[in-house]
């Protein structure tokens, strides 16, 4: 990591609001989402600081996103320019980053994605494609690097992020949000580990609800910092979700903006990366503006909401103490990373397998998977997911796919890709997909048109 | 008859044409310390032998607000400001007494503080004791909402010269918003009296024509609509000669104009006909504005840059030792390789010869091909430096889908050159880039042909709230209510900011000119709480086209 040198040199920013792009006219995720935000940002002269550096988004490839993503029935039928623009906007700044144009960036970006999950065959949680994901395994296939953290801020669990590396010991997922039981998607509980390959290397921390500045800067000292400093990643980043604001419509937080740029401070994210946060004129035209000065290492002192009064947020004792206890716990299991034995589990059984029951809140579908990892005692083994979709209308959809990590092994790609010819041929699957991460080649088959092609 | 006067840091030129041709042309050394007799010489110089009630227009630009800013002769202006939450307050700095005072508006125009009236009483007060008679009151937002800064000039005394920002700019930025403001403050009455000096000569020689001032957007205004912000004309020189080179190439097309020097190139760009604008505002002395200037790029390259040959490899330096050999410098320059290849026949030939022997025995190269190889390094930097300039427009942020993409790849049909060398290496330059080489005639007054075509251009923005039932005509920095009751479409949207820019046609005394809008902008968000829609945002931007009003460069 260039940690230490990163004294000097300018902070990126991305910014696409996508003026044009939006669910629906009523929607949180419409156009006017970050209209504040840019007059904010531009009134203040931000793009004009020394210490700036903005930089116009470029278009991802339907490749990049089927690196990350099984999109079914393909690349094209998930996302929009939009969505292509808004993912390459997060990879516009990984390549600034890597070339030592900036010492750190923010993309200011929609659509969203940390709810886009490896499978997907619909948008969940405003999301279709996960930006933070493709940019990580962007900067894993063209820079080479291992190590990367993901820092989720939003109040939202990042459950399509924790999905796409649970299983993935190199990638440390830590989310903390409002606790599952009181609000969408209805996960990231402490148990959530991470699989038998990758234990300990998910961490959630469901807070309760009314989880102030204070509450946040607990768990971001004695869980987040320490536990970064032992992992010690090649890049941080954050998947800057700003809906834990106290004035956000859908969810029921008290962080203000001082909280989240201090926070961003004392973090120092690499890369970060826009996702949620709907209080778009009372909390997002403020808390952009912090934590770009925050990242860009500038006083942020004055950025303050004008609903903010001192002494308005105090959280219970209770509530102080239950976040102890998450903490303390959930660093219990980071201690406990290292004590899966991977051998023992090998002994009994070839492969590890869970069942998932996916809802898709947009756009109303129901997912059933069994996902499937190889123990693989050479790499990090390949999956082999089977997919149901149950959309409103029409008839289900099944798929097969098969993934390879990027240090997947011989045998593991000649075991999956024989997992994949066979699928070919089996009716019960509409969709076959071969998800080659180590070749960089993403193949996809349709039974209906009898037509197998590449994602380029 | 229309005349052209540009009244340049280095040269000021003047034509006198009929919109086909050029009848009268001149061109001398401006004259710093007393600029109004360099333009009334070049007015006379044109205007000698002909009957002056045929003159159907005048327009000047001059260099004289860009003097007085870069040599300091400008009244010292104390600042007001009322910046709110945000930025430190620690980052205005702008070298002069200034006042943070409390009250604070938010992007919507809503009041978030109130002013603090005997803050502001106190600071003018301070004001007055530190012996300033001119400040600027400028409020974060106050593009949005005026009233604070109305509030603050009526409390302060009327003996100070109280210029408002939000009368300056209604674009967002607000340290660009303070430094214009700023600037336009200290540059009023030196343009003022220059203003009165140059109407009391034309009232002398009986020229009743209109007279137009040049502005840095290659749009004119009549005096003294042009007072209300002279800061505006700075930069009216690179205005003038892209709007010269255009007016004498062909209509519509794609053409880089190419100023060469002596030890510069300055580049401007044409797009389909029409000049590209600076995407950002002009930098005036280190303070970043918000006043629209052509986008200009200067590349160190000139007749007269320093040649060196090292280990066989052509270098050309930025710096300039001196004039060129063949004109009795010290050392080689491009300009000597052009006279050594007959390329020009300004200088002496058997210096150029002497020059490119002497150098290339020293290099061991044949002397035709080390003349030709400065040629085509020149042209490679020139070259470079006009395909970035294409890729920074590309590369100009978007910030919606049909923006992205529809900056797409365009290259030019032309490079038109203008400027002593241009001769020699616009050819070069031109086919290395597969397009069409234009050196045209008069290119030398091309500043002041360009002056002579240039257009009034009128701008409105219109920003409508219709949740809050309010409009601001944000040039004027006028708001109003929105009639009750009445549902508000797009198209009276369109209508409330085409009257507006007619009327500020009107105000402006450019009305005749006034004849077609173009919608530059529209926006509209639909405004949603508790899901259900409250309103709209629009914001709708309409300028006259930017077009010049001849061209003489047709028949090629």
């Amino acid at each position: 990591m260039n940690r230490n040198c990163k004294k000097s040199g300018q902070t990126g920013l991305v910014f696409f609001p996508a003026f044009d792009w939006r669910i629906t006219p009523t929607h949180p995720e419409r156009e006017e989402r970050l209209l504040y935000t840019r007059d904010q940002i531009f009134e203040e002269g931000i793009m004009d600081l020394p210490r700036i550096r903005e930089y116009k988004p470029r278009m991802a490839s339907c490749k990049d996103i089927a690196r990350t993503h099984i999109c079914v029935p393909g690349v094209r039928d998930q996302v929009t320019e939009a969505h292509l623009i808004s993912a390459g906007g997060a990879l516009t700044l990984a390549d600034a980053l890597m070339a030592g144009e900036i010492r750190n960036g923010f993309a200011m970006i929609r659509p969203p994605g940390h709810h886009a999950m490896r499978v997907v065959h619909g948008n969940r949680g405003f999301c279709n494609i996960n930006n933070e994901a493709i940019m990580v395994d962007y900067l894993r296939k063209q820079y080479g690097l291992k190590k990367i953290a993901i820092i989720d801020t939003d109040v939202h669990h990042g459950d399509g992020t924790q999905d796409i590396f649970y299983h993935d010991p190199e990638v440390l997922f830590i989310s903390f949000h409002q606790d599952g039981r009181t609000l969408f998607p209805g996960t990231g509980f402490t148990n959530e580990t991470g699989g038998p390959a990758a234990f300990g290397r998910n961490l959630n921390v469901p807070m309760p609800v009314g989880t102030t500045d204070e509450g946040i800067h607990y768990i971001l000292d004695n869980l987040i910092l320490p536990v970064l400093e032992e992992f010690k990643p090649e890049l941080v980043i954050n998947s800057a979700g700003q809906d834990n604001h106290f004035t956000d419509p859908l969810a029921n937080m008290k962080v203000t903006t001082q909280g989240y740029a201090r926070l961003n401070e004392k973090l120092r994210p690499d890369l970060a990366v826009l996702e949620g946060g709907y209080a778009i004129e009372t909390a997002l035209p403020y808390l952009n503006t912090g934590i770009i000065l925050a990242m860009a290492g500038m006083d942020y002192s004055n950025v303050v909401e004008p609903e903010y009064r001192p002494g308005m947020h105090k959280m219970s004792d209770e509530k102080m103490t239950l976040i102890m206890e998450l903490v303390h716990e959930v660093r219990a299991l980071w201690d406990r990373r290292n004590t899966i034995d991977l051998g023992a589990l090998r002994a009994k059984n070839d492969f590890f397998s869970r069942q998932k029951s996916i809802f898709y809140d947009t756009d109303g579908i129901n997912e059933q998977q069994t996902e499937r990892l190889r123990l693989c005692p050479e790499c990090g083994g390949y999956l082999s997911i089977v997919s149901q979709a149950y959309h409103y209308h029409g008839a289900p959809q099944n798929i097969l796919a098969l993934s390879i990590p990027f240090n997947g092994c011989h045998e593991c790609r000649e075991e999956a890709y024989a997992e994949y010819e066979l699928g070919m041929d089996k009716k019960a699957y509409d969709y076959v997909y071969f998800q080659d991460r180590v070749s960089d080649t993403y193949r996809a088959y349709s039974r209906e048109k009898n037509r197998e092609w590449e994602e380029i | 008859m229309f005349i052209g006067i540009d009244v340049g840091g280095t040269y000021t030129d003047a034509v006198l044409t009929d919109g086909s041709q050029i009848i009268a042309k001149h061109k001398t050394v401006t004259r710093h310390e007393n600029l109004l007799d360099s333009l009334i010489a070049a007015l006379d110089a044109v205007t000698l032998d002909m009957d002056v009630s045929l003159v159907n227009r005048i327009v000047i630009s001059t260099t004289l607000v860009t003097n007085v800013i870069a040599e300091k002769k400008t009244p010292p202006v104390a600042l007001i400001l009322s910046p709110g939450p945000g930025l430190s307050h620690s980052e205005y700095r702008f070298h002069t007494l200034t006042h943070i005072i409390s009250g604070a508006i938010d992007f919507r125009g809503r009041e978030i503080a109130p002013i603090d009236r005997e803050e502001v009483v106190r600071a003018g007060q301070d004001i007055k004791a530190q012996g300033y008679s001119t400040a600027a009151v400028v409020g974060k937002f106050s593009n949005r909402n005026q009233s604070h800064e109305i509030l603050i000039k009526g409390l302060l005394d009327s003996d100070l010269n109280i210029e408002m920002g939000h009368l300056i700019s209604g674009r967002l930025n607000y340290p660009r918003r303070i430094a214009t403001t700023m600037l336009t403050a200290a540059t009023k009455s030196v343009f003022a009296g220059f203003l009165d000096a140059v109407k009391n000569s034309l009232k002398q020689r009986n020229i009743a024509a209109p007279v137009f001032i040049l502005k840095a957007d290659g749009g004119t205004l009549p005096p003294d609509s042009s007072l209300r912000m002279p800061v505006e004309t700075i930069f009216s020189g690179p205005a003038a000669s892209a709007l010269g080179a255009m007016s004498l190439s062909p209509k519509g097309q794609t053409s880089v104009v190419a100023d060469i020097g002596g030890t510069t190139t300055d580049l401007a760009l044409i797009l389909s006909g029409k000049p590209l604008l600076a995407s950002k505002g002009a930098v005036v002395e280190d303070y970043l504005t918000n006043i629209t200037s052509f986008a200009v790029r200067s590349v160190p390259v000139g007749g007269d840059s320093t040649v060196v040959v090292k280990k066989g490899k052509v270098q050309i330096l930025p710096q300039r030792q001196g004039p060129a050999y063949c004109m009795g410098g010290e050392g080689l320059t491009p300009s000597d390789a052009l006279r050594f290849l007959n390329k020009t026949g300004v200088g002496d030939f058997s210096r150029a010869v002497h020059i490119i022997n002497k150098t290339a025995a020293e290099a061991e190269k044949n002397p035709e091909e080390l003349a030709a190889e400065i040629i085509s390094e020149a042209a490679r930097i020139i070259v470079n430096a006009i395909e970035q300039m294409f890729i920074n427009w590309e590369q100009e942020p978007a910030y919606r889908i049909w923006e992205f993409k529809q900056r797409t790849k365009i290259r030019p049909n032309n490079v038109v050159g203008v400027g002593g060398a241009a001769k020699g290496l616009i050819p070069t330059v031109a086919a290395l880039m597969n397009c069409n080489a234009i050196i045209p005639e008069h290119a030398e007054v091309a500043n002041a042909l360009g002056a002579a075509a240039a257009q009034p251009t009128v701008t409105a923005n219109v920003r409508i709230d219709t949740e809050q039932g309010t409009y601001t005509l944000v040039e004027d920095g006028y708001s109003g209510k929105l009639a009750q009751g009445q549902p508000f479409t797009e198209a009276d949207a369109l209508k409330l900011a085409k009257d507006a820019l007619f009327a500020r046609a009107e105000r402006l005394g450019v009305k005749e000119y006034v004849k077609e809008l173009e919608v530059v902008h529209s926006e509209v968000f639909n405004m949603v709480r508790n899901w259900t829609t409250t309103g709209k945002i629009f914001d709708i931007s309409v300028q006259t086209p930017r077009d010049i009003l001849f061209y003489l460069g047709q028949e090629q």
